[in-house]
């Protein structure tokens, strides 16, 4: 009965968000004169040939892969209470570095895979651990300085787009590095949905599921059963009693912010290995923000950022059709936007029932603290 | 002539909580104009029977009355209006405004659309001169010393128009001679009708300053007694049905091994003032070293620079034969340095977290509670359970937040966690703060026995009895310097006070 009312109260905030949100979108429907249940249908219409809605499922997941790792990397720092606004600038300076580090060598194809993930993981790193070493040594926010670094990355990687890892003749319609090798590339899933006894999707299921899986079961145990999760933990749920406990705050902050960057340079792979094999202007853009509301959404639970991830890609896969159906498909992004906000209220009125609930059990004033998530709203919104 | 209504009738008050023991058919009459002290075991329901009459819960049974009309509160905020008004234990002010800022935040004076300040002013010097708190509108909070910041949350709640005052553990942060000035400007609120209901475990002072007394034992009231005529002795009976503990040690137990040396450690603030003034002692095992000093004359730069928790400026530490100086706080905690926090909210504990999570906190490299790189949940959660038992910790289980423990509980918990594991010096910072008899006997006694099994401890506290009581040295700290080296075994309260403030010198 406990265990079931924890998952209530745990499932309470989302789902209140997800009506909230829903009714909020419904009504904007209306307002520029469409049906809303038009709207409702395009979204669960995944095509009636078993092949479409194949083909559906892939278009989700492989959106959602992104959007999971993008929400990790924003929730490692939630975690212990730092606010990586930066993960959009880490992924996207780290893809066009993999992507040309990729192009530029040929090696047996573990060995090139592996190195790409590498070189994207220590650029996003490195990035994000400058704004970390610039909190512990000079006191800078790490809002301000991962704002601000996002703008140096993006203009430093359309410089290396356009200048050195230019791969596209001058004058075509989009710049781009030079495609990766065959060994340099994620091998897809279809085999494996073919194996299934499913018709194959039209494009490939990116076999970046499997190490995103990984790293989420990765990330949930360090989290939970680790020292290191711990120390991670407590530095966010009070820092001056972890700094008492022992913990060091300082390494903690540029851990936390080397993981938090590491994961994000991750957010490029699974398109750059999986389908574009290049990275240039058309490259998928804003998953480092959508990162942080997938982060709220999963309330920086590694399952829940699973279950966050998969509903925005949901949304995003209904845009085309309901463009077809007349509406216009920045309904998608209105109902997204929605859920966020929702969201944090919802976990907030959760929050203020679960202190009730244990002020009821005891006898102690709680002091109000919110958590990382919701401060951050002013920020993610 | 018929005699007015009570200012505070309770009939009957029963709150249930799953698991804890709460209140169960208190019944407390509160006559207009008198000082009413409530004394009683914390975690028996004195904090939870405060709750109920200022409106923080309701009642599962019996009835409020105030002023002779049964009120049903659903929020602090009717119970101000109603002229309750609440002075909590720890200070709820904002260092970086004025007193007067502070006095006015929440009920603002408006005057259109802008803020009545000079009207504000004027009502707070009334306050002020008619209770002779003596408070100056324009000063900083931060500026201020615990007297004061006391001082100025009584004239918020008068401010608000409170007749009805209730104080929780005022005294405990209060050194004697700020003890004397709070019971005179107690005695001008009551002179002027007003009703003061007082919360305390410190005997004595409830038979000074109040008019009548009840005791809640157990989460019901056990009796009242005429502070005119009840010793303290038969008060502490009724608290915890047995005789009051003293904080007096046996033999001498200090053998000649130093286990921490502190030479000539000096902690500069950031603006370079000396907060820590080249301060030498020395901590034998088996040795209870006290340091005495009113709040912030440095003792809690000290305690954090002997936790690697503040840089030096200058000095060494050792700890046994080695140098300590520069080891991390984790380094000192591995190597047996056990540490009670003055703040057991900022400092000791994750109040969001379950308590078996609480017992790996400072401890996140010592067997039971980790295996290798992982946490052992299992080894945690059953030495949690071991200290809940040991340590006497009233709670649910491992599971329960920390934030549901009364203060006397989290407190056992903290004092059970760094006794564990074997340590070689202790630092107890105010380890019986806002702690109720039962738990203070309980923490003093284990204090003892460690003290007898070799342990070394450094012990600062406000409550003068129990550093003259356990100290084997007791040294005196003012503005950063150790000022004095007294006997305990020949010097009293007063006299320890008169070195604090300075005033022996």
């Amino acid at each position: 009965m406990k265990v079931a009312r924890r998952l209530g109260l745990a499932l309470f905030a989302p789902v209140l968000a997800l009506v909230v949100a829903m009714v909020i979108s419904a009504l904007v429907i209306l307002a520029i004169g469409e049906n809303p249940t038009v709207a409702l249908r395009e979204l669960f219409n995944f095509g009636d040939s078993s092949a479409s809605q194949v083909q559906a499922v892939a278009v989700i997941v492989n959106r959602a892969i992104p959007l999971f790792l993008a929400g990790l990397a924003v929730s490692i720092g939630f975690r212990m209470g730092l606010f990586n606004i930066g993960v959009e600038g880490q992924y996207r300076l780290a893809t066009v570095m993999a992507a040309w580090v990729g192009s530029a060598v040929v090696l047996p194809a573990p060995l090139h895979l592996l190195l790409i993930v590498l070189v994207a993981m220590s650029v996003g790193a490195i990035w994000a651990g400058i704004a970390g070493v610039l909190k512990v040594t000079r006191g800078v926010s790490e809002v301000i300085s991962t704002i601000m670094l996002n703008f140096i990355a993006l203009g430093l990687a359309s410089y290396l787009l356009t200048g050195p890892f230019q791969g596209t003749v001058e004058g075509s319609l989009v710049t781009a590095t030079k495609d990766i090798p065959e060994s340099g590339r994620f091998p897809s899933l279809n085999g494996l949905l073919g194996g299934l006894g499913l018709a194959q999707p039209r494009s490939d299921l990116y076999g970046f599921l499997i190490p995103a899986i990984v790293v989420g079961v990765v990330i949930a145990i360090v989290l939970k059963r680790t020292r290191f999760g711990f120390d991670l933990r407590a530095s966010g749920l009070n820092p001056t009693a972890a700094t008492a406990s022992g913990v060091n705050a300082k390494t903690m902050v540029v851990k936390a912010m080397l993981i938090s960057g590491g994961l994000a340079g991750l957010i490029g792979l699974p398109d750059l290995l999986g389908d574009t094999h290049h990275y240039g202007t058309e490259f998928t853009s804003g998953l480092g923000f959508l990162g942080i509301a997938v982060a709220l959404l999963g309330r920086n639970n590694p399952l829940g950022i699973a279950f966050g991830a998969l509903l925005f890609a949901f949304l995003d896969r209904a845009a085309l059709s309901l463009q077809f159906a007349g509406i216009p498909s920045q309904v998608v992004v209105i109902i997204q936007g929605t859920i966020v906000l929702a969201v944090v209220i919802a976990n907030e009125i959760a929050r203020r029932i679960a202190i009730r609930q244990a002020e009821r059990t005891g006898a102690n004033l709680p002091t109000a603290r919110p958590a990382a998530g919701e401060q951050q709203a002013t920020v993610a919104t | 002539m018929t005699e007015s209504p009570p200012a505070v009738e309770l009939r009957g008050i029963t709150k249930r909580f799953p698991g804890v023991v709460a209140n169960s058919d208190i019944n407390l009459v509160v006559r207009r104009g008198e000082v009413h002290a409530i004394v009683g075991e914390n975690g028996a329901g004195k904090s939870t029977l405060m709750k109920t009459l200022y409106g923080m819960h309701r009642p599962d049974e019996g009835s409020i009355s105030v002023n002779g009309n049964e009120v049903h509160f659903k929020s602090p905020a009717e119970a101000i209006a109603t002229g309750i008004g609440m002075v909590h234990q720890h200070f709820m002010l904002a260092d970086n405004l004025t007193v007067l800022e502070n006095i006015v935040l929440g009920s603002e004076p408006r005057s259109g659309l802008t803020l009545d300040f000079a009207g504000a002013r004027r009502k707070l010097a009334e306050i002020s001169t008619s209770y002779g708190l003596d408070l100056e509108p324009d000063e900083l909070v931060e500026r201020l010393g615990v007297g004061d910041r006391q001082r100025v949350e009584i004239a918020k709640v008068l401010y608000r128009g409170a007749t009805i005052l209730i104080l929780d553990e005022p005294t405990a942060v209060l050194v004697p001679q700020e003890v004397d000035e709070l019971f005179g400007n107690l005695a001008e609120l009551k002179s002027d009708g007003l009703t003061v209901i007082f919360i305390s475990h410190k005997l004595d002072e409830v038979r000074r300053v109040a008019d009548s007394i009840t005791v809640i034992r157990r989460g019901t009231t056990v009796g009242t007694a005429d502070p005119k005529t009840v010793t303290a002795k038969q008060l502490a009976e009724m608290m915890v049905g047995s005789e009051l503990p003293t904080p007096e040690t046996r033999d001498t137990t200090v053998t000649d091994d130093v286990v921490l040396g502190v030479d000539d450690v000096t902690v500069l603030s950031p603006t370079g003032r000396p907060l820590v003034d080249s301060v030498s002692l020395r901590v034998r095992r088996g040795e209870v070293v006290g340091i005495a000093g009113v709040e912030g004359n440095g003792q809690a730069e000290l305690v954090e620079a002997i936790m690697g928790l503040h840089e030096l400026s200058a000095g060494q530490l050792t700890f046994g034969a080695e140098d300590m100086t520069h080891w991390s706080t984790r380094r000192r905690r591995e190597a047996g340095v056990g540490f009670i926090p003055e703040d057991r909210h900022r400092q000791g504990m994750l109040l969001d977290a379950p308590l078996w999570e609480n017992r790996i906190l400072g401890h996140q490299t010592e067997a039971p509670m980790v295996k290798g790189i992982f946490i052992d949940r299992k080894g945690s959660r059953r030495d949690c359970a071991r200290i809940m038992s040991e340590y006497d910790v009233r709670a649910p289980g491992c599971d329960t937040l920390a934030v549901a423990l009364s203060g006397g509980n989290q407190q056992k918990l903290i004092v059970g966690r760094e006794m564990s594991g074997a340590p070689k010096l202790l630092i107890a910072s105010h380890p019986t703060r806002g702690v109720d008899v039962g738990a203070q006997a309980a923490i003093w006694e284990l204090l003892k026995d460690a003290r007898s099994a070799g342990l070394a401890i450094i012990l600062i506290s406000a409550d003068l009895d129990e550093l003259i009581g356990l100290s084997d040295t007791l040294y005196v700290m003012l503005r950063g310097r150790l000022v004095a080296r007294l006997d305990p075994s020949d010097v009293t309260p007063e006299q320890l006070g008169t070195h604090m403030t300075g005033a022996a010198a």
